[in-house]
């Protein structure tokens, strides 16, 4: 804090009143993150230590030993753990996480590009709005609560869709037993939650663009197609390639509450249900192995990090301002 | 809406899609809008059809009788209902307000280019993001050291502090506060809390309303924190009771053969699916009534928010 | 390096060491029950409060546990060494699993010879319950020693697979009990397709579904396969000899993978004709619903041939239910006692228990003394349930708000009868009980954890098929093949080979 570091900074941020005021600033400023400082100490790094488990053959605490010693009466075992996550069906878990996610940021994308594009363009703007609130309205929804809307409609004794199906005289589909139906159905439960969100974003930014240039194009005999193509997309341009790298970085992380609740927890489903968080959870629960469990967690945080370091990087050379850090 | 956008709603279509363009995008848009709330309405009139009519024809738009039976069901609960109601709401409303709080407290200072410490906080709260130690380390913190079991603390405390919502709270200072209206203020003399309180706070409003209500969202729909740290009822919020209904059936179908015929009372017990809907409506029915007064600020606030972020 | 870790791990300990409350009397111990719907349990506290105090200076402050957050809240404090809860529920088949906890520590071992709490405290518990119930809760500890690490439930201690049959609707059709025992599982199709017709004939084309069972246990019920105590996940077969349960199968001491065995195959392509012929109900294949539409097709009596894994006298009870006579046909010629029915419902010590004898005194008097092992079950005469003449339990309305499960708290041959079950039940319900057989497999316990990465990959892949199969929902040329080749890629053959080595070893012994 001396003065020979302040007398680096640009003109344009050096503080006035000298090294008393400036040191008195840092002072009130620190203050005001102490509250939250001393919660991610507390409730997030401190449990850090905990990534240690990942690698050994958890002893459970007793009177003699208690809670962290067993921890070094654990024997270190090494990669053991992290072997379950590489044997057999795990392919297939890695397989659906990734493709998931790549064709939902598509998807995703397109969607929600192209409904923004086309609310921009209704001259009623009070049906514009009125859209746009019911489609944020299922972003609010937990995912236990969708798949009750899910279930009214699937249901194989009482649903909607099988009881008329049965009244037109076909067999009644057994959707909860049928993998070949789910992908699909699950893309549209996400989708369907997370469209009004991404449109919002988007809509909001297309209404800030200038409408000149709009007239400027229509005057030089562009077609609204053209000034779609030619004036919005550059101006959402950032904006795509930011939420995309975004998204990107987490393509190794499932919602969990999508592909466990959705589905129903049902078990011919798996082949196409099943991803990373909940491959790991169902795991934990056939062995109550801590060891096992803790590595999973891990193993997937690594990922996340590296996906998100790369997605920073990119970003940064794009928009620095943008970086994360 | 900006002045331009505002130019469009005159009597010439100046420039506009042509009127049948314009139809399709009506269909495609309000189709999708309908299927976004029909499921919900959906659920509201199952939750008043009659069992008869279920039974007869199922799950239906158009029952063939009503019946309340469904949410006597649920009022029977009495005032296990309305404690875990209120609950819900005291744990979004406290846990909202401490949050936002430390939000905006913590994000304030990552924005002040001229704050030395920006570098070391920022990698604080942006590495939890990441890398965490895992469910049991957390919950020996949370219940041995911090004392969270059964108490609205265990269902506050652990949620409290966000990076996300750090982030977009931080963007939203970047991109709508000037900086000389900070250096304005302290050369008048004005202290940096005073500052922030009188001068940023009614700029960022927006920001703070996006946060709000992103974090009053996680809170009402948290469960999770319940089935870890509390076991007596008074303390459930709404969510949960929902949970462990669902929770008590998975658990006696997965087990039903080892607890045998005394597992089936159990199940007889256990509440029905149309019971099950209408505690979706409690739950849903608060969010419904609420967000659209929310909107306005939080369509402003995440797009300033989230583009940065 | 290892030093400083000590170092760190040490401040953490001092951290959160939680200050030790000074001891005064009476104690108080804490328990942690499973499945039980309790919202008020102040009447029942304060009775049963006093009454300990003076009797051995305890206090008990139960958490009652449901079952959809017993598992959570039991692997979590013994994970992490909390001295939250004195006292456990455990069992062969919940998360904090009997064998594999009492091995890794998680629980006092009663019989210590160090510190004999059985011998010094629990002389009445010894001569209440059976001795067959202690011998089958004889487990590993960690030492490998063999010794008891819990008070076993005093219940219906030997598992009954039953084929539940509505007999008023049967007799309906023309049908006799004895009709369905001579055709047996094989021979149902007649019967199926017969009331099918007539039913929905009579319901204006409602769907009737004749059969509707337990998918995960009926493979059990018609191959005669045993749960292999400690394979949590269903992995396993073993043959026993349903003539005589007490002498091994056809095929000897032996332990096959489940699903692929001649037997099974049979089995599952029988389940698949019945399914298309429309006798069974498809939402009994989704694990969501198969509970719930199981039971309440029994409640209302919707069904022919249902499955249950039975108890003495259960008949009864469900008779008067359901408004239809219900028989019960055994599937073995006796009820077989094997681990899974002894370690059923068991009650554990923590071994981070600051008060293990105080502990133990109560799960003493609890599984001797009437009076607190109703009061802890039943709740308060007068407030939860009233005696009629006869001396039999008539539930009040209250009881909505104190249900404990029956079988979690302990020994229920201290309780009253039930209305109508008669003053002699008990004793009745004891000498049933008496006369049922051991399989040749009791007290054996598979220990998974050399092979737990296999079961971990395995178990997921069991999970995708089993129930499907069981309950014939999906095609068994295409699926079975499939679930028999990922099985053996996720390293089943490793799984079958070390429990077969396990058991000749104890059988060896």
């Amino acid at each position: 804090m001396s003065m020979a570091r302040t007398g680096t900074r640009p003109e344009h941020i050096r503080p006035r009143g000298g090294a008393s005021a400036m040191r008195k600033k840092t002072f009130w400023l620190t203050t005001m993150m102490l509250p939250a400082t001393i919660w991610l100490l507390l409730i997030r790094y401190l449990p850090m230590f905990g990534i240690v488990m990942s690698f050994l053959d958890y002893k459970l605490p007793t009177r003699k030993v208690p809670f962290p010693l067993n921890l070094l009466k654990s024997p270190w075992v090494g990669l053991k753990n992290f072997q379950f996550l590489f044997t057999g069906e795990s392919l297939t878990m890695i397989r659906n996480t990734i493709g998931y996610n790549a064709l939902w940021i598509v998807l995703g994308l397109l969607i929600s590009v192209a409904f923004a594009i086309m609310m921009s363009e209704l001259s009623r703007k009070f049906l514009a709005k009125t859209y746009q609130t019911m489609m944020f309205f299922p972003y609010f929804l937990s995912w236990v609560v969708v798949s009750y809307f899910l279930f009214a409609f699937l249901d194989p004794t009482n649903g909607m869709l099988v009881r008329s199906q049965r009244a037109a005289g076909a067999a009644a589909v057994d959707w909860y037993n049928t993998p070949a139906y789910w992908p699909y159905i699950l893309t549209i439960c996400s989708l369907w939650k997370n469209t009004g969100y991404s449109t919002v974003l988007y809509l909001s930014a297309i209404t800030g663009i200038d409408r000149s240039q709009y007239e400027a194009a229509a005057v030089d005999g562009a077609t609204k197609w053209q000034q779609t193509v030619h004036v919005t997309l550059p101006h959402l341009k950032p904006m795509i390639v930011i939420l995309l790298i975004m998204n990107v970085g987490k393509i190794f992380n499932a919602d969990f509450g999508l592909f466990w609740s959705v589905p129903m927890n049902s078990a011919p489903l798996y082949p196409v249900t099943q991803v990373v968080d909940t491959y790991v959870y169902r795991a934990y629960t056939s062995t109550g192995n801590v060891g096992m469990s803790t590595a999973a967690g891990f193993l997937q945080n690594l990922v996340g990090f590296i996906c998100i370091m790369i997605a920073n990087g990119i970003v940064r050379k794009l928009d620095a301002d943008s970086s994360l850090f | 809406m900006t002045t331009a956008a505002k130019k469009n709603t005159g009597a010439f279509r100046l420039n506009m899609v042509s009127r049948k363009t314009e139809s399709v995008f009506h269909l495609i848009l309000g189709l999708f809008a309908l299927a976004c709330i029909i499921p919900f309405i959906f659920v509201i009139i199952i939750s008043f059809s009659s069992e008869n009519s279920i039974r007869q024809i199922g799950y239906s738009f158009v029952p063939s009788s009503w019946s309340l039976d469904a949410y006597r069901q649920v009022f029977n609960l009495g005032d296990a209902l309305w404690r875990s109601y209120f609950n819900s709401f005291f744990i979004t409303i406290a846990g909202t307000v401490l949050s936002v709080t430390m939000c905006v407290l913590y994000a304030y200072p990552l924005f002040r280019k001229d704050y030395k410490l920006r570098g070391f906080f920022s990698f604080l709260s942006f590495f939890t993001m990441i890398f965490g130690g895992g469910l049991i380390p957390t919950y020996i913190v949370c219940k041995n050291l911090l004392g969270m079991s059964n108490n609205y603390a265990a269902l506050i405390v652990p949620m409290l502090v966000s990076p996300f919502n750090i982030i977009i709270m931080r963007t939203f200072f970047q991109t709508s506060v000037p900086f000389d209206l900070i250096e304005a203020a302290t050369i008048d003399g004005s202290g940096e809390y005073t500052t922030l309180v009188r001068v940023i706070l009614p700029i960022v409003k927006p920001g703070i309303a996006t946060v709000a209500l992103l974090t009053a969202l996680g809170y009402w729909n948290e469960w999770f924190l319940c089935l870890l740290y509390v076991t007596k009822r008074d303390l459930y919020p709404l969510q949960y009771l929902l949970m462990e209904m669902q929770r008590n059936a998975e658990f006696l179908a997965r087990n039903s053969s080892m607890i045998g015929a005394s597992g089936a009372q159990a199940v007889a017990s256990l509440p029905s699916q149309t019971m099950r809907m209408a505690v979706v409506v409690f739950i849903v029915l608060p969010i419904a009534c609420a967000y659209p007064f929310f909107q306005r600020y939080v369509v402003a606030g995440l797009t300033i928010g989230s583009v940065k972020g | 390096m290892k030093k400083f870790l000590a170092l760190i791990l040490a401040a953490i300990m001092l951290l959160t060491l939680v200050p030790a409350a000074m001891a005064d009397s009476p104690v108080q111990v804490t328990i942690l029950l499973c499945g039980c719907n309790v919202t008020d349990d102040a009447a029942v506290l304060e009775k049963l409060n006093a009454y300990l105090t003076e009797k051995i200076g305890v206090t008990v402050a139960p958490t009652w546990g449901t079952w959809g957050n017993f598992d959570q809240l039991a692997q979590d404090a013994v994970n992490t060494g909390s001295s939250e809860y004195d006292i456990l529920f455990t069992s062969s088949w919940n998360a904090d699993e009997y064998a594999p906890y009492a091995k890794k520590g998680a629980f006092v071992r009663l019989d210590d010879p160090e510190d004999d709490l059985l011998a010094e405290y629990g002389a009445d518990l010894k001569a209440a319950l059976p001795e067959l119930l202690f011998e089958g809760a004889a487990t590993e500890g960690p030492d490998g020693e063999k010794g008891i690490y819990a008070v076993p439930g005093f219940k219906d201690f030997a598992t009954m697979n039953t084929w539940d049959v509505n007999v008023t609707l049967l007799e309906k059709y023309g049908y006799t009990l004895d009709d369905v025992k001579n055709a047996g599982f094989y021979g149902w199709g007649d019967i199926f397709a017969k009331v099918k017709a007539g039913e929905e004939a009579e319901r204006n084309g409602e769907v009737f579904y004749p059969f509707i069972f337990e998918g995960a246990v009926v493979e059990r019920f018609v191959n005669g396969t045993p749960i292999v105590t400690g394979d949590a996940n269903g992995l396993l077969s073993y043959y026993m000899n349903t003539e005589d349960v007490s002498t091994p199968g056809a095929y000897g001491n032996v332990i096959f993978n489940k699903f692929a065995t001649p037997e099974f195959e049979k089995f599952a392509r029988q389940m698949r004709e019945y399914y298309q012929a429309g006798y069974i109900d498809p939402a009994i294949a989704i694990g969501e619903t198969a509970t719930d539409t199981w039971r309440n097709a029994q409640n209302a009596a919707n069904y022919l041939i249902s499955s249950e894994v039975s108890l003495y006298g259960y008949e009864y009870t469900t008779s008067e239910q359901r408004g239809i006579q219900v028989a019960y046909v055994m599937t073995t010629d006796a009820p077989f006692i094997d681990n899974t029915s002894v370690q059923g419902a068991m009650m554990a010590v923590s071994a981070n228990s600051e008060h293990p004898v105080e502990a133990f005194r109560f799960l003493n008097l609890l599984n001797t003394d009437p009076y607190v092992m109703t009061l802890m079950n039943y709740g308060v005469e007068g407030i939860h349930y009233n005696l009629n003449a006869d001396g039999e339990v008539e539930f009040t309305e209250a009881r909505a708000s104190f249900s404990p499960w029956r079988n979690g708290v302990g020994n229920v041959t201290l309780l009253p009868p039930e209305k109508g079950q008669g003053a002699d039940f008990q004793q009745r319900f004891a000498d049933f009980y008496a006369a049922s057989k051991k399989l040749p497999l009791y007290g054996f316990t598979f220990d998974s954890k050399p092979v737990e990465n296999e079961i971990a990959a395995v178990a997921n892949v069991k999970e995708a098929y089993a129930l499907s199969l069981f309950t014939g929902a999906v095609d068994v040329d295409e699926k079975l093949p499939e679930l028999l080749s990922k099985l053996e890629a996720s390293g089943m053959q490793k799984i079958v080979d070390e429990a077969n080595a396990q058991l000749k070893a104890f059988l060896g012994e």
